[in-house]
């Protein structure tokens, strides 16, 4: 700070003169003869002349004054009556025998005087404080303006005032305006300039809907709202829970797979398990009702080695019941896992070479488009004019691809073996989430089912040409309409919870933009029109027909010509200011556009007991280039509008995983922690040290990112110590252990025989794979997702007796205690295994992101059981024991650095380097090899939360995290029974541990 | 609370020994300053005058000093400033005196004057030459171009030797 403020002082004083002495040992020379030599070396700093001949020189000066040359003209000089004494320098008259050229002393003389009137008007005319000149006025001077127009100023300050405008600074706004605002406003240029401006991180269809109402961030190659700057975070909320929430997923990536059934289902199962739950191959999903997720593996890795969760929905067969039929399937992946999976996918079918003649039309189209808006870079308006004579009207000027994908890189590959063609149809197909109970009112109002035509509008133009074939065909008409019976039906559910997950609609609807209302409302359910029906009673107890989940949006040239044939905004407006009343319904007739939609139920909270379907919604696939034309019309119809928090939001009431957040074993996971460890990092750093919280000090080892791998080697080291102390017996062999113990144990219940041999066989398994991978390797940590294991380890956690007692068969109950040990021994040998767990608090606390899951000790309990109001124990404060070491290393710093200003030694400068840079140490951090992270507090640590809120929906702080399992199963172990599951959790900003329950829902 | 005011007296250190310029420094200035203080005014005027006392600036070459005192006992450094008569550094005493040319309320007021008394000084230096020169230097210092130094100094010389 003092260095600052010297350093603050220097610049004022840049301009002041310094003394000059003149000092014996180190003579100035100030004579003439040097200052022509010296050309413009300045007379303050006579210390720094020191020329090699300096002495003599010196020598020669002293001896100046002494000359009797200058005495006449001196007295001259003096005699004009100043009041100064006469014998200035009269003693010099003495020494006439040193011979001396008589001018120099004169020379001398008046360039002392001469140097010293340059430092002085240096000082009095040039500015030396860092205000503006108008500033350093006094304010009786000053006027309006001034800092604009410079003839404000008094005249003597105007030079240097016209030098300071001069600046860069203050000319920083011209650059853009070469245009005039009209120009750059017209419609051409915009469409320019928003190329050019998305061509990094590309803008979904509503981006500038989004801009305008949203912060934004540029998140996965895209521009993605984040929140709305409006003060709505309870209101979305409300709107989750009561109304709709609309959120805009365009930028989820969509696989395309297209090829045989078996070949297709042979090898996706390499990819993922029915440990994990349906796969690809789940009747419902694959017969093309229902939509299916699941959780991919690298091939044949399972359980390591995750990819990331996908949604996949199979194209539904087309009547004809041959199974080798070629099938189309298609994932949808978050754009951050989206490379990752679309590698192994093309390892795993050995796509490798990107054949155009396989699909030719999408590669063509693609390059036809980027054509057409480089064209429209170069040339603008009339060019483009030229391009478009032929067709009325498109409306795609915007690139409309991929910001995941290198432009030209072709996004096709075919396998020779096996012939399965993977797509890449990333931002071809848009994709609209409705959250809440009320959705489905939003879409049944806003989404009108298209007519049936079967004459063609215009005999020149594509449009609707595909809609008038097809209905041509009575058997496609009599799906259409069985679709829209669905489709209307559905204004008379309460929710969309009521139906089946996933459950798959395919419709063509007209154009929204047609009905659009003339003020916004909110869409409500009409009960009385379908309260007591048959069919709504029907379509729930037995979901949608495979058949209607048909839609047109799987074939890609429909598509194609939808997007081409869209009614631009501005046609469409011009129309209806034709119209012969104003403000009166819209009828196109045969030129309204029908678009193919999918619509796909998305399940709510599915896991648990409490809120049973929260959340649910539904999602809607659209044809590019039509995301505005359907936007604004849900918009309309009362849907609130979320952003990236409120999706994570969703996800955390809804006690569902988040992506990437969620998934710390797979890469995508991997890279956000790292990234949101620097985000947090520089924001602590951005904070002066006395105002930070001090981590060490709160016994806070890693407060922006969670150690997985430490957490787990540091359980798996404790384990095998206490087994070491404990157990001898049952070290070499596992397998053997589990199969001596399960017998030696009685066994209370009987009944549940093949349920428990289910179980051990699972064992096996897990047992077989354990070993494998410690023969292969034996560092990395992943995430246990087997659902029965889940299941065992759900069962565990709740507590026996209390309030939270449910009723349950007492064959649970006898299963659950024969496997305890089995169990506990399964687990001993896979110790690197982490649990998704979900947290909700007992009292008072919110819980925050990486805080800490930790063991109650027995006295804590204790406490808890005496007095009904107990929060939670405390962390007693830790010694920051690096602070000391911080000081002195800074201490040293600074010594070296002065020691640099002075001897500006480069070898002592790399030296000081040498010495930092290994060992940088952040006041209030652990710095990087961090001590055994469980047992570093009072508490053992179990594991991290990776979402922390008060959460809004249950009305408590609520958490989700990881804990060990090795560590799990100690404590559950450990814990009685009335208190099973009771875990501590503490914020890594307090000391203050709370207790919370824990539940693994499956 | 208003700023304490202080006044600058712009000195001039007149002495006939040319090596008295050796002992210009702010440490035997300000030693005898206060020296005279004390002998003038006795203890009370010593500590009046210590406060905020220092030497601001000074030019060995030209005998300037610029002390700093404070408004209210300037007059008591003002009038021992006459007593003082000689300098001493380093066990070396050379007669001098102290002539006051200007008493500022700024720093920028007694750096004005400065300019302005050794621009006068300059002209009446070479009030005698009569050459070619003369006028030119004249020019050139009125209007304060004296940032060529060389080109000046190169014109003086060239007076003083034919003159």
């Amino acid at each position: 700070m003092s260095n600052a403020r010297e350093k603050k002082r220097a610049k004022k004083m840049r301009n002041q003169p310094a003394s000059v002495t003149l000092s014996s040992d180190c003579g100035p020379c100030p004579s003439g003869i040097q200052h022509h030599n010296g050309g413009s070396r300045s007379f303050q700093t006579p210390k720094q002349d020191l020329h090699p001949d300096s002495s003599q020189e010196f020598q020669q000066q002293r001896h100046q004054h002494q000359s009797p040359g200058p005495s006449y003209r001196k007295e001259q000089y003096f005699s004009k009556g100043q009041g100064r004494g006469r014998g200035g320098w009269r003693g010099g008259r003495q020494n006439v025998s040193q011979e001396m050229p008589k001018y120099i002393t004169a020379s001398t003389f008046a360039q002392a005087r001469a140097a010293e009137i340059n430092a002085m008007l240096k000082a009095v005319t040039q500015k030396s404080s860092n205000s503006l000149v108008f500033q350093t006025l006094p304010r009786h001077m000053r006027r309006r303006a001034m800092s604009h127009n410079i003839k404000r100023l008094p005249r003597r300050l105007r030079e240097i005032a016209r030098k300071e405008a001069e600046k860069a600074v203050h000319q920083k706004k011209e650059h853009s305006k070469n245009k005039c605002r009209k120009a750059r406003r017209r419609h051409v240029n915009l469409v320019v300039e928003f190329n050019r401006r998305q061509k990094k991180n590309i803008w979904l269809e509503t981006h500038i809907w989004h801009a305008k109402r949203f912060h934004m961030v540029k998140k996965w190659g895209y521009c993605l709202g984040d929140r709305p700057t409006t003060k709505s975070y309870r209101a979305c909320y409300r709107a989750m829970t009561k109304h709709c929430l609309l959120q805009d997923l365009s930028y989820y990536c969509c696989l395309e797979l297209n090829g045989k059934e078996e070949e297709l289902l042979k090898v996706l199962a390499r990819m993922c398990s029915i440990d994990t739950g349906p796969t690809f191959a789940a009747v419902p999903c694959l017969s093309g009702r229902l939509q299916g997720s699941l959780v991919l593996y690298r091939a044949d890795r399972y359980p390591e080695d995750l990819l990331g969760p996908i949604t996949f929905i199979w194209k539904p067969k087309d009547g004809s019941g041959i199974t080798s039929e070629t099938r189309q399937l298609w994932i949808w992946t978050h754009p951050s896992l989206k490379q990752d999976i679309l590698t192994e996918l093309k390892t795993v079918f050995q796509c490798s070479e990107p054949v155009e003649t396989c699909s030719p039309e999408p590669i063509v189209t693609l390059l036809q488009e980027e054509k057409q808006t480089d064209v429209a870079m170069i040339v603008g308006k009339k060019r483009k004019r030229e391009d478009n004579e032929g067709e009325k009207a498109v409306p795609v000027k915007k690139i409309i691809g991929d910001g995941t994908r290198v432009p030209l890189e072709s996004y096709c590959w075919t396998s020779q073996t096996t012939g399965v063609v993977i797509s890449d149809l990333t931002m071809e197909i848009l994709r609209y989430r409705l959250i809440g109970p009320l959705s489905h009112c939003v879409l049944t109002e806003a989404l009108k089912t298209a007519s049936i035509q079967t004459e063609m509008a215009d005999a020149e133009t594509e449009l609707n040409n595909w809609w008038v074939e097809n209905c041509k065909n009575s058997e496609k008409v009599s799906l259409h309409q069985r679709q829209e019976a669905i489709f209307e039906l559905l204004q008379g559910i309460n929710s969309p919870s009521e139906i089946a997950a996933g459950t798959i609609l395919g419709l063509t609807v007209g154009d929204p933009r047609v009905n659009l209302p003339k003020k916004s409302s909110k869409a409500m359910p009409n009960p009385e029109k379908y309260q007591d029906n048959e069919k709504v009673r029907q379509l729930l107890l037995e979901g949608v027909p495979v058949e209607c989940a048909h839609s047109f949006i799987w074939d890609q040239t429909i598509c194609k010509n939808v997007t081409e044939n869209k009614i631009p905004e501005q046609d469409l407006n011009h129309m209806r200011g034709e119209l012969l009343v104003p403000g009166s319904q819209l009828d196109l007739g045969p030129c309204e556009s029908k678009i193919p939609i999918l619509l796909v139920q998305q399940p709510g909270k599915v896991a648990g007991e409490d809120r049973p379907g929260w959340g649910s919604g539904w999602d809607i696939y659209l044809p590019k280039g039509w995301g505005m034309a359907f936007w604004i019309p849900f918009i309309y119809r009362g849907a609130r509008v979320g952003g990236l928090q409120e999706g994570l939001k969703h996800s955390e009431y809804k006690r569902t995983p988040h992506i990437p957040n969620d998934f710390p074993d797979c890469p995508a996971g991997i890279q956000f922690a790292k990234e949101l460890e620097n985000v947090l990092l520089e924001k602590f750093k951005r904070r002066p040290p006395a105002k930070r919280a001090n981590y060490v000090k709160l016994g806070t080892l890693a407060p922006f990112l969670c150690p997985w791998g430490q957490l787990t080697r540091d359980w798996e080291v404790r384990n095998k110590a206490q087994e070491e102390s404990v157990v001898t017996s049952s070290a070499d062999s596992k397998s053997g252990a589990t199969e001596r113990q399960v017998p030696c144990e009685p066994k209370p219940g009987l009944t549940i025989e093949d349920s428990q041999g289910d179980i051990m066989e699972e064992m096996a398994k897990i047992q077989n794979l354990c070993k494998e991978d410690g023969a292969a390797t034996s560092s990395g940590f992943f995430v246990l997702r087997n659902r029965k294991l889940l299941k065992q380890l759900s069962a565990r956690c709740r507590p026996t007796c209390g309030k939270g007692q449910r009723v349950r068969p007492a064959s649970k109950l006898g299963q659950k205690e024969m496997t305890e040990d089995a169990l506990l021994s399964i687990f001993k040998c896979y110790p690197r295994v982490l649990v998704w767990v979900s947290l909700s608090l007992l009292r008072k606390g919110s819980p925050e992101l990486h805080a800490m899951i930790c063991i109650p000790t027995q006295e804590d309990f204790l406490q808890l059981n005496k007095d009904q109001l107990f929060c939670g124990p405390q962390e007693p404060k830790h010694s920051d024991i690096f602070k000391h070491k911080i000081l002195k290393l800074k201490e040293r710093k600074k010594k070296k650095n002065n020691g640099n200003a002075l001897e500006s030694g480069a070898s002592d400068a790399l030296e000081a380097k040498a010495v930092e840079e290994p060992k940088e140490l952040i006041l209030g951090l652990w710095p990087d090899p961090l001590p055994d992270v469980t047992s570093h507090c009072s508490r053992i640590l179990l594991g991290f939360v990776t979402q922390g809120d008060f959460s809004l929906a249950a009305g408590c702080g609520e958490a989700l995290g990881f804990v060990n399992l090795t560590g799990l199963l100690h404590m559950l172990s450990s814990q009685p029974t009335d208190k099973k599951g009771l875990v501590l959790l503490r914020t890594p900003a307090s000391l203050q541990y709370r207790f919370a329950r824990l539940n693994i829902e499956v | 609370r208003a700023a304490l005011r202080c006044r600058y007296l712009l000195c001039e250190i007149v002495s006939e020994d040319p090596r008295c310029r050796q002992c210009i420094d702010e440490r035997a200035v300000g030693a005898a300053a206060k020296d005279a203080v004390a002998r003038t005014h006795g203890d009370y005027g010593l500590a009046c005058c210590s406060i905020s006392f220092t030497v601001k600036y000074l030019n060995a070459y030209t005998g300037i000093v610029l002390l700093r005192c404070r408004k209210d006992f300037y007059r008591l450094l003002w009038s021992a400033l006459p007593f003082v008569t000689y300098l001493e550094n380093r066990n070396q005493r050379y007669s001098c005196f102290f002539n006051t040319l200007h008493v500022g309320g700024t720093i920028r007021t007694c750096q004005k004057f400065l300019v302005q008394y050794n621009r006068k000084q300059l002209l009446l230096l070479l009030h005698n030459c009569t050459s070619e020169g003369k006028q030119l230097l004249h020019s050139y210092i009125l209007k304060g171009a004296l940032l060529h130094m060389d080109f000046v100094l190169c014109c003086m010389m060239h007076v003083f030797h034919f003159s």
